[in-house]
Formats: C-alpha cells, structure tokens, sequence
C-alpha cells in the first residue's frame, strides 16, 4: 500500500496523475487508457489461477477476468473485453490492470471505491456511467473466489 | 440500402443515408452532430467534421430536470457554427437513442432543418468509411434566440399523459418486456437507477423501441413499421398519441418513427417517462399484463 492512502502505490500514483489534469487533458488520457485495453488480454496459451468470463446485466458485453498469483502471493490480472463495452470502462480496465497487479489479494479486497470519480472526475460519474465501477468490482469477485478456494484447498 | 427504403417513408427528407452524410462532408451548410450514450465515444473517432452534442451536458438544464431554455439552445448552436439556415444531421451510438433525442430536443426549438443517418454511428463504422480525432471548430454564429421553447406539440408532461392515461388515448411503452411487466425497474445491461415501483402506466401497449431497428441500427422499412404499429398496436392513422420509456431516450427513437417515417400527425414524447411515473407518490401502475 502507499503510505497514507488505503490503495497501492501504482494506482495512487495514477489518482494524483488525474487529479490534478484539467478536464480535457483529463478526457485525452481517458482515451489513452482505453486505446490501451486491448493490451491487457491474455496472451495465447497462457494459464490462470482462475478465469471467470460472463456477461452480467450490469454492463453491456462479456468481460473476462483472469488472475494469477505469483510465489510471493501477488496478483496478476488480465482482462478480455467485449466490443460494446463503453469507453470508460475500457479506460477503467487499463488502470485498474496497472494499479492493481503486484497487489495482494488482501489488498485487492480492501481498496475502497472511491477513487474512482478522483481519476474519471466528476462531469463522467454520472448517470448510466456506474459501468465505470464494474471491473473493479469484478476484480474484486474474482480475488475473492480466488481465495476462497484456496482457503478451502488449505483445510482439504 | 436503396433510394426506395427512403421514399417510402412518409417524410423520407428526415432519414439521410451514410452514403448521402459522406457526399455532404464538405457542405458548409450541413452539420453533421454525434450525440451517444458512451460519453467518452465521440474522443474516441467521429465522422470528420462532426461536432459532439451531449444530451446531459449540452441539451439538459444543469440544475432543474428540464431542458435548456431559448438562450442556452441558440448559444449551443453559435458554439456549434450551426445558423438557422444549417442542415444538422444527427447520428450517434444504440441505433441513434441519442441522436433521435437531440433531433427531438432541436424540434422544441423549432429548428425544423434536421435529419438522422440511418444506422447511426455503427453502420458508418461497418462501412470503413473515415474516423478522425481532430475536434473541428467553426466560426461562432449568430444564431437568433428562439420565441420560445414549443413544449406543447411534440412533448407530454406528467399531467397530461395522466390525463392522456383517464381519456384512454393511445399510448406505447417502448422499454423492454421486463420493465412493462415490472419485473425489473431498469432495462437489461444497465444498473438500477432510482425508479421505486416498476410496471407501466395504465392502458398503456407495450412495443420495445428495438423492434423498429435492424440488426444493423437502421430503421425497419415502412412496410415493417406499418405492421408494426398500424396492423399489430392498432394505432390510427388520427390518434393523438404519447410514447414513453425510462427518461425519454428510447422514446424518442419511436417518435421519429411514429412522425417522420409513418407520419403519425400527433405524437408527443413523455420525456419524463418512468423515472418521473413509477416515482410520484400515487400514480397508478399496472403490471403483469
């Protein structure tokens, strides 16, 4: 965790990035993000700790959520997108991939949802904008799956 | 898609092809406007030379649930190089939810000069026809401020689709089977977003706005959207009628059916729909049905 601030440093190092960017500059680096989404899928033939792919009612195309966890019990996520999905979303997966992986699971599951209107601002966190909060939310289900069977693979 | 689709509508000169949009790019007397739900879409590649309209920040009051009045209407116009005189043609992302509300939006303000392109956003892109990043910028005009903003022809308040509702008038829930029925309060792939009693206002028929759109986002033909609505819903050729859906959006897709495509003379959009309806304290509901 960053000292001080309940997330890990590399997202808050991307918290205090938008935060402080005016609202344009703030929507160009948006894009940026999402232009980059594509790039935190899976490579082929790659394996996972756990892999949960479905389409929920709250967002508007599948997403797929991979995790591994490496020696040192630090996550690793990639995400696969459907082509509906809405660009903040996209741009959401980007940053939520860069801020999160090397994070613990304990870590995962305790970032607060908060800094989310930190780094979209406010004009974007809107109505019909709370897909903005679902991969995280999946990444957060998905560590949590991820731990339970482990906790489970323990006692057996 | 051919000449004839268009001509067969009953005001075939509000629907614009791709084909016409592209030949129109360089027409300084066209604007063209994207209007989408993904309020990030439009940075991401638009038609080159369009101008981005957001129905929350652009077409809405920022404070009262309302639009923006006469003054904030012909300032967005200056801002956009649109005159009175300017053709605007929408388009936009959801087969042209956006796009067909802010063509609605432009008619309270009396700026009759307007079209949609059929297939909106994605048929252009299905095409491979030319995205750009570059945000254009057009000299300011001085677009007059509108008389007024006229509410009463083509939009319904709370009171008079109740009164609408007790004369047993036409109306067309257009949101999806499930929010008719009041099974869910939001539409499918969307969260909830504040409505505390689901069902349909009383009398009301259902027909989901999708069923006048093919897979590609264009409008069915006529022939389909007269089954559709004449044959199947039963609507008359002289029905004063009033469409509604969630906040106004799909609705506004099925009222540029009903009036420019199959030229339904009285139609107005109930824009407070059923964020305002399954709200208010008392308001009958049916569900079920």
């Amino acid at each position: 965790m960053s000292e001080g601030t309940p997330y890990p440093a590399a997202l808050t190092e991307i918290i205090e990035l938008f935060e402080y960017l005016p609202d344009q500059e703030k929507r160009e680096m948006l894009i940026t993000y999402a232009d980059s989404a594509a790039k935190q899928e899976p490579a082929e033939g790659e394996t996972f700790d756990l892999e949960d792919v479905r389409k929920d009612e709250e967002c508007t195309d599948t997403v797929g959520v991979f995790l591994n966890e490496d020696g040192e019990n630090r996550v690793n996520y990639k995400i696969t997108l459907g082509p509906k999905v809405q660009t903040l979303t996209k741009a959401m997966t980007s940053i939520l991939c860069k801020g999160l992986n090397g994070s613990t699971i304990d870590e995962v599951l305790n970032i607060p949802a908060d800094f989310v209107p930190r780094i979209v601002g406010a004009e974007l966190v809107r109505l019909r904008s709370q897909t903005v909060y679902y991969v995280l939310s999946r990444m957060k289900a998905a560590a949590k799956v991820y731990r339970s069977r482990k906790d489970a693979a323990k006692e057996d | 898609m051919s000449d004839n689709k268009f001509s067969a509508y009953a005001h075939p000169e509000a629907l614009v092809s791709t084909q016409w949009v592209q030949d129109h790019l360089p027409d300084e007397n066209v604007r063209i406007v994207e209007s989408n739900e993904d309020i990030l879409l439009y940075d991401t590649g638009h038609l080159p030379g369009a101008v981005h309209i957001d129905w929350r920040r652009d077409l809405n009051d920022q404070t009262v649930r309302d639009y923006v009045g006469t003054t904030g209407f012909a300032k967005l116009c200056r801002e956009n190089g649109i005159t009175p005189e300017t053709t605007v043609v929408f388009y936009g992302d959801k087969s042209n939810w956006w796009a067909c509300y802010a063509f609605w939006v432009f008619q309270l303000f009396g700026h009759t000069n307007a079209k949609v392109m059929d297939g909106g956003r994605d048929k252009w892109i299905e095409e491979e026809r030319e995205l750009t990043r570059e945000v254009p910028s057009y000299p300011a005009t001085d677009y007059p401020e509108p008389a007024k903003r006229d509410d009463a022809a083509i939009r319904a308040f709370h009171a008079e689709t109740m009164a609408h509702m007790k004369a047993g008038l036409p109306m067309v829930d257009v949101r999806s089977p499930g929010e008719f029925k009041g099974e869910v309060t939001h539409m499918p792939e969307y969260p909830q977003e504040g409505v505390l009693r689901g069902g349909h206002i009383p009398g009301a028929k259902s027909c989901p706005w999708a069923r006048a759109a093919n897979p590609d986002g264009t409008f069915k033909s006529a022939e389909e959207l007269r089954n559709l609505y004449t044959e199947e819903l039963g609507l008359g050729e002289s029905d004063d009628i009033i469409a509604y859906c969630r906040i106004g959006e799909r609705s506004s897709h099925t009222w540029f059916v009903l009036k420019y495509l199959l030229g339904y003379p009285k139609v107005r959009n109930y824009d407070g729909s059923w964020t305002e309806w399954g709200n208010m304290v008392g308001n009958p509901i049916e569900k079920d049905v």
